[in-house]
C-alpha cells in the first residue's frame, strides 16, 4: 500500500529516514549521472527543443477536443469490432473492468505495466473481486510481490537493489540464487511467468496513445510482456487516460520521437505496438479478440478545461522529470510523489488522489528548472507545482506563519526594507565581529546548521549608491541595476565590484530607489498576490528611465522577471507587452560583460588562480545562459577548472534550503565534493543565493576555498593602471 | 540499418536469397539446442523449400496454428515489411495470431527483409502505416527494435525477459 505522508511532520520523518538508505541514494546518484550523460547522447542527432514544443502545439490542440476525439476513437475502433466505454473516476473504472472478466468467465487476469492502472489501484479491486491478478511487467511483477507502489513511472522497483531481488526470487523459486547474477534474476521472471500468460483469460493493458482517426492504440514497450498480454489472453481490456488522445498518427509517431529518448536513453524502445480492433485469437469464441477499450475521466476533463492546469495533461509519462530532479535523487520516488512520482506527481497527485495526499508532497520543490529543461511536453513544471501548491493552500484554509509574513510584509516596501535593517541589529550578537554566523541559537533545529550564514550589511547597497555614482557624459549605453534583496542588504560589496567594472567604460548607470523584492521569495511560498504586488512595484520603479539593460548580478532574480513577470502583468493591471518589453531588457552580469563591454583580456592581470564555476539554475535555465560566464572567467586571466555537474542545482531555492534543510545540506555536500576534486582555488557563481549556500557550506566544513560572485573576483583582475 | 540494428544487440546477415536465409535459421536453431522452428508469411512453395529442409536437418517444422505448441517454439522465421534505418527498426504487420505468437514466443526470432524495403526513419513509413490502420478490419503492427530488453533491476541492462532473447536481422540483396 502506497502510504504518503498527510502532513508535513510525519512527511519530515519519512524524507530523514529515506536519506538514510545508503542503497537508494547510490542508486539513484548514479541514475542521476548516467541518464544525464545517456539523454545527452541520445538527442546528438534530434531536435529535442523544436519536436518538444510541437508536442506542446499538438496537445493544447487536442486537449479542448478530448470528448471530440474520444467520439471519433470510438466511431472508428467500434466499426473494427471493439469495445469502447468511459468511466468518470477510477471506481468507475475499476468496476467495468470487473464486469467484463465476470461477463467473459475469467479467472486468471494479466497486467502489463499501466500508470493508468495504478491510479485506480485496479489490482485491489480486482483482487477483492476474487480475480487472480499476475502484474507480468518485471518491475510491476517484483513490486505486486513486494506490496509496494511504484517508486518510478518507467522504472517501478529502481529502489530495489540486486540482493532485495534476490531474496524476493529465492522465495518465489525455493532456490538459492545468485544476486550479482541480474541476467539469471531476469529469467527467472521469463521462466515463472509463462505459464501465467499461457493459462491467463484476460489481459489488462494501458496505452501511450489512442488515435482517434484511425481508433487505434500505441503502446510503447520493452520487456514484450504487453505483446503476450494483448495476444494471448482471450479478451484484452486497455484502460486509458483521456489525455492519450490523439487526432492521429503523425501526432503519435511525434512523441515517439522523444517518450523512449527521454525516458530511458534509447532512440526506441524495443517494441512498439498499433493495435486495432478485434483481431484473430483461437482462444476466443468465433477466432475473435474480445476487446475493449475504456477511456478514463478521474478529473481529466475539468483539468483540461482550466486554463492554467490544462498544461498539466500534456505530459507524456516519460519520467525525465524525476531522473533529473535533485530531489528525486536523494529521496526516491516513494517519498517524492503518490501514485505518480516527479515534478508532474507533485502537482497530478492533487487531482487524481485529493489534497490530503498532496499537501507534504507538493512543498518539496527547489525551483531549480531542471524537470521544465528536460520536459518533452514543455510543461512549465516548478510553476504548476507552485500554483498546486496554491491551490493546496486555499482548500486547507490555513496560512502559515511564513505565508502570513510574506504576505503582510513584503508588499510594503518600507516595512520590508525597515525589517531587515532590524535584523542588522538582531544579529550582531551571533556573529562576534566575524563575517559569517557559524553557530545559531538553540532554538533553531540543528539540521540548519549545515551552512554558516552570512550577516547583514551594516549599510545596505541603495545607501551607498549616492557616493557610488558617477557622472558620465556621452554614455554609450545607460543601464539599470536591479540589485536584488540579497546584493543589496547582504552583499553588497558584489554590486561595488561590478560598479568598478564599468565605471570607466562609458556606462552610465541609474539604480531606482522604489525596487523592491523581485517577488520570487512570495511566489515560492505560493504568495500570488504579493508576488503579483511586487512586479507591478518593480514595473513602476522602472517605468520611464531611459536605459536600454536592466543589468542584475542575480541570476534568480533575472529568470523570475523574465519569466513570471509576463504571465502575471494583466492581473496586476499593467499591459502585458509593457511588461514583457521591461523584462526583455534584462541581462545577466556575465552577458553584460562578454556581450555588451566586450572586455579585453588586456584590461585585466595574469593571474594563476584555479576558478571553479557553479552554473545557477535560474541562469543556465532560466536564462539560458551558459558560455558567457565561462568566457569572463578566461578574459579576466583567471584559469578556469571545470568540476562535475556544474549546472545542478546547489541545493539552496530560497527559503526551501530553511524548510528542507537535511535534503538542501546533501545536495550542497555533493556539489561541494564536485568542487574540491577539481583542486580549484576559488569558486565562483553568478547568483548571490548560490553564493550564500555554497559559502555557507565551504565555511562550515573548514574548507579554505573562496566563495565569490563572478563579479568579484573579475575585478580583483583589473590590472591597476584602470582603476 | 546494420550499424542501428547491432547497436540494440540484433544480430544483421546479408544473404542472397531465401534458401541460405531458411538454412541459416536452421543452423542457428541447431546450434542453440533447439529442435523446434516456427515459421509464419510464407507462400506454400517457400514452405516446402523449408519444410524439405528442416527434414534434412533433422529439425522439428511446426504446423499452424502455433498455439498448439505453446511454449515450444525455438526459433521463429518470419518475413518482415520493412526496416527503418535511423533505429534499426524491423516493421511486421502481425493481424494473423500466429506471426505474433512466433515472433513473441520464440527464444530466437530471424526475420527476412528485403533491403529495398530499408527506409530511412518511421515519417517514411507513415502514409503506409496509416493506411494500414485506416483500410484494416482489425490489425496488429508491431515496430521491432532489437529483442526483448529490461533493466528493472538496477537499471542494469539485461536482454530477453519475455519475447526472443535474439533477433537476427537477415537482409537479402534484391536482384
Amino acid at each position: 500500500m502506497i502510504k504518503t505522508a498527510q502532513d508535513i511532520k510525519s512527511y519530515k520523518k519519512q524524507l530523514k529516514d529515506a536519506l538514510q538508505d545508503q542503497f537508494l541514494r547510490k542508486a539513484l546518484g548514479n541514475f542521476n549521472t548516467a541518464y544525464r550523460q545517456n539523454r545527452a547522447d541520445v538527442y546528438a542527432e534530434t531536435d529535442f527543443n523544436t519536436i518538444k514544443q510541437e508536442i506542446a502545439a499538438d496537445k493544447d490542440a487536442a486537449l479542448p477536443r478530448l470528448p471530440a476525439l474520444m467520439q471519433e476513437f470510438k466511431r472508428q475502433a467500434e466499426a473494427a469490432g471493439t469495445h469502447v466505454h468511459v468511466a468518470q473516476d477510477a471506481v468507475e473504472a475499476n468496476q467495468i473492468i470487473s464486469r467484463i472478466a465476470q461477463d467473459n468467465a475469467v479467472q486468471h487476469i494479466i497486467k502489463s505495466k499501466s500508470m493508468t492502472a495504478e491510479e485506480t489501484y485496479l489490482n485491489d479491486h480486482l483482487e477483492k473481486e476474487g480475480f487472480n491478478v499476475t502484474e507480468t511487467d518485471l518491475g510491476e511483477w517484483i513490486i505486486q510481490l513486494r506490496h509496494e507502489g511504484p517508486s518510478h513511472m518507467v522504472m517501478p522497483a529502481i529502489h530495489l537493489s540486486r540482493y532485495q531481488v534476490g531474496e524476493l526470487f529465492n522465495d518465489v523459486t525455493n532456490q538459492n540464487l545468485d544476486p550479482e547474477d541480474i541476467d539469471k534474476l531476469v529469467k527467472v521472471a521469463r521462466k515463472e511467468l509463462r505459464p501465467a500468460f499461457l493459462e491467463a483469460d484476460m489481459g489488462i493493458s494501458g496505452a501511450n496513445f489512442a488515435i482517434a482517426d484511425s481508433g487505434t492504440l500505441g503502446l510503447v514497450t520493452n520487456e514484450g510482456n504487453m505483446r503476450l498480454v494483448s495476444t494471448l489472453p482471450r479478451v484484452h481490456v486497455a484502460l486509458v487516460g483521456f489525455d492519450k488522445l490523439l487526432p492521429d498518427l503523425k501526432s503519435a509517431l511525434k512523441i515517439l520521437k522523444l517518450l523512449p529518448r527521454n525516458a530511458t536513453g534509447q532512440a526506441l524502445t524495443s517494441y512498439v505496438t498499433w493495435i486495432k480492433g478485434a483481431n484473430e485469437c483461437r482462444s476466443a469464441p468465433d477466432h475473435k479478440k474480445v476487446m475493449h477499450v475504456i477511456f478514463l475521466d478521474n478529473g481529466r476533463l475539468e483539468l483540461a478545461r482550466d486554463p492554467i492546469f490544462s498544461e498539466a495533461l500534456r505530459c507524456i509519462r516519460c519520467g525525465a522529470c524525476a531522473n533529473v530532479c535533485p530531489i528525486y535523487s536523494k529521496v526516491g520516488g516513494h517519498k517524492f510523489g503518490h501514485v505518480y512520482i516527479g515534478a508532474i506527481g507533485l502537482i497530478l497527485t492533487l487531482f487524481y488522489h485529493g489534497r490530503e495526499n498532496d499537501r507534504a508532497i507538493v512543498k518539496n520543490c527547489l525551483n531549480c528548472q531542471a524537470c521544465k529543461a528536460v520536459c518533452a511536453a514543455d510543461i512549465d513544471l516548478p510553476y504548476l507545482i507552485k500554483k498546486t501548491l496554491r491551490l493546496v493552500l486555499d482548500s486547507d484554509g490555513r496560512k502559515s506563519i511564513k505565508n502570513f509574513l510574506l504576505s503582510k510584509v513584503m508588499p510594503n516596501r518600507r516595512l520590508f526594507h525597515f525589517l531587515i535593517r532590524q535584523a542588522y541589529l538582531a544579529q550582531k550578537p551571533l556573529a562576534r565581529k566575524g563575517p559569517m554566523i557559524r553557530h545559531l541559537p538553540h532554538f533553531f533545529d540543528k539540521q540548519h546548521g549545515f551552512r554558516s550564514l552570512p550577516v547583514i550589511a551594516s549599510k545596505p547597497f541603495r545607501d551607498r549608491w549616492q557616493h557610488l555614482q558617477v557622472d558620465v557624459k556621452k554614455p554609450k549605453h545607460t543601464v539599470s541595476f536591479f540589485a536584488g534583496c540579497a546584493v543589496d542588504f547582504i552583499y553588497p560589496e558584489q554590486a561595488e565590484a561590478m560598479i568598478k567594472l564599468i565605471k570607466d567604460r562609458s556606462v552610465k548607470v541609474v539604480f531606482p530607489q522604489e525596487q523592491s523584492c523581485c517577488g520570487l521569495p512570495a511566489l515560492m511560498a505560493a504568495e500570488e498576490e504579493t508576488a503579483g504586488s511586487l512586479a507591478r512595484q518593480n514595473f513602476k520603479a522602472f517605468e520611464g528611465n531611459r536605459s536600454d539593460i536592466i543589468l542584475t548580478l542575480c541570476a534568480s532574480c533575472a529568470s523570475h522577471l523574465k519569466h513570471y513577470y509576463p504571465k502575471i502583468a494583466r492581473q496586476v493591471g499593467i499591459p502585458e507587452k509593457d511588461m514583457t518589453a521591461f523584462v526583455d531588457k534584462v541581462m545577466d552580469f556575465s552577458s553584460f560583460m562578454i556581450n555588451v563591454l566586450d572586455l579585453s583580456p588586456d584590461a585585466f592581470k595574469a593571474g594563476d588562480k584555479k576558478v571553479a564555476y557553479h552554473s545557477p539554475c535560474h541562469l543556465c535555465r532560466g536564462m539560458d545562459v551558459t558560455e558567457e560566464p565561462r568566457k569572463l572567467i578566461e578574459t579576466a586571466g583567471l584559469n578556469y577548472v571545470p568540476c562535475a555537474d556544474e549546472d545542478v542545482c546547489c541545493g539552496f531555492g530560497g527559503s526551501y534550503s530553511v524548510d528542507f534543510p537535511e535534503i538542501s545540506a546533501e545536495i550542497l555536500k555533493q556539489k561541494l565534493a564536485g568542487v574540491l576534486k577539481s583542486g580549484a582555488d576559488v569558486l565562483v557563481s553568478d547568483c548571490p543565493g548560490c553564493v550564500l549556500q555554497l559559502k555557507g557550506g565551504m565555511d562550515k566544513q573548514g574548507h579554505d576555498i573562496e566563495v565569490k560572485h563572478i563579479s568579484e573576483v573579475v575585478a580583483d583582475q583589473l590590472k591597476t593602471k584602470s582603476k | 540499418m546494420k550499424t542501428k540494428a547491432e547497436a540494440v544487440q540484433a544480430v544483421v546477415a546479408d544473404t542472397t536469397n531465401l534458401e541460405s536465409t531458411f538454412n541459416y535459421a536452421i543452423e542457428l536453431t541447431q546450434q542453440q539446442g533447439g529442435r523446434n522452428l516456427a515459421a509464419v508469411g510464407f507462400t506454400p512453395e517457400q514452405w516446402d523449400m523449408l519444410d524439405a529442409l528442416c527434414k534434412t536437418a533433422g529439425v522439428n517444422l511446426l504446423k499452424p496454428p502455433l498455439r498448439d505448441h505453446g511454449d515450444a517454439i525455438d526459433t521463429a522465421v518470419t518475413p518482415v515489411s520493412w526496416g527503418l534505418a535511423d533505429t534499426g527498426t524491423l516493421v511486421l504487420p502481425s493481424a494473423e495470431e500466429d506471426i505474433r505468437l512466433a515472433t513473441m514466443l520464440a527464444d530466437t526470432h530471424v526475420a527476412c527483409l528485403r533491403a529495398s524495403q530499408i527506409k530511412p526513419d518511421t515519417e517514411s513509413i507513415q502514409a503506409e502505416l496509416d493506411h494500414i490502420l485506416k483500410t484494416e478490419p482489425a490489425t496488429y503492427v508491431a515496430f521491432i527494435t532489437g529483442p526483448s530488453r529490461t533493466a528493472d533491476i538496477e537499471r542494469v541492462l539485461a536482454i530477453g525477459v519475455h519475447g526472443p532473447q535474439e533477433l537476427h536481422i537477415l537482409i537479402r540483396k534484391d536482384r
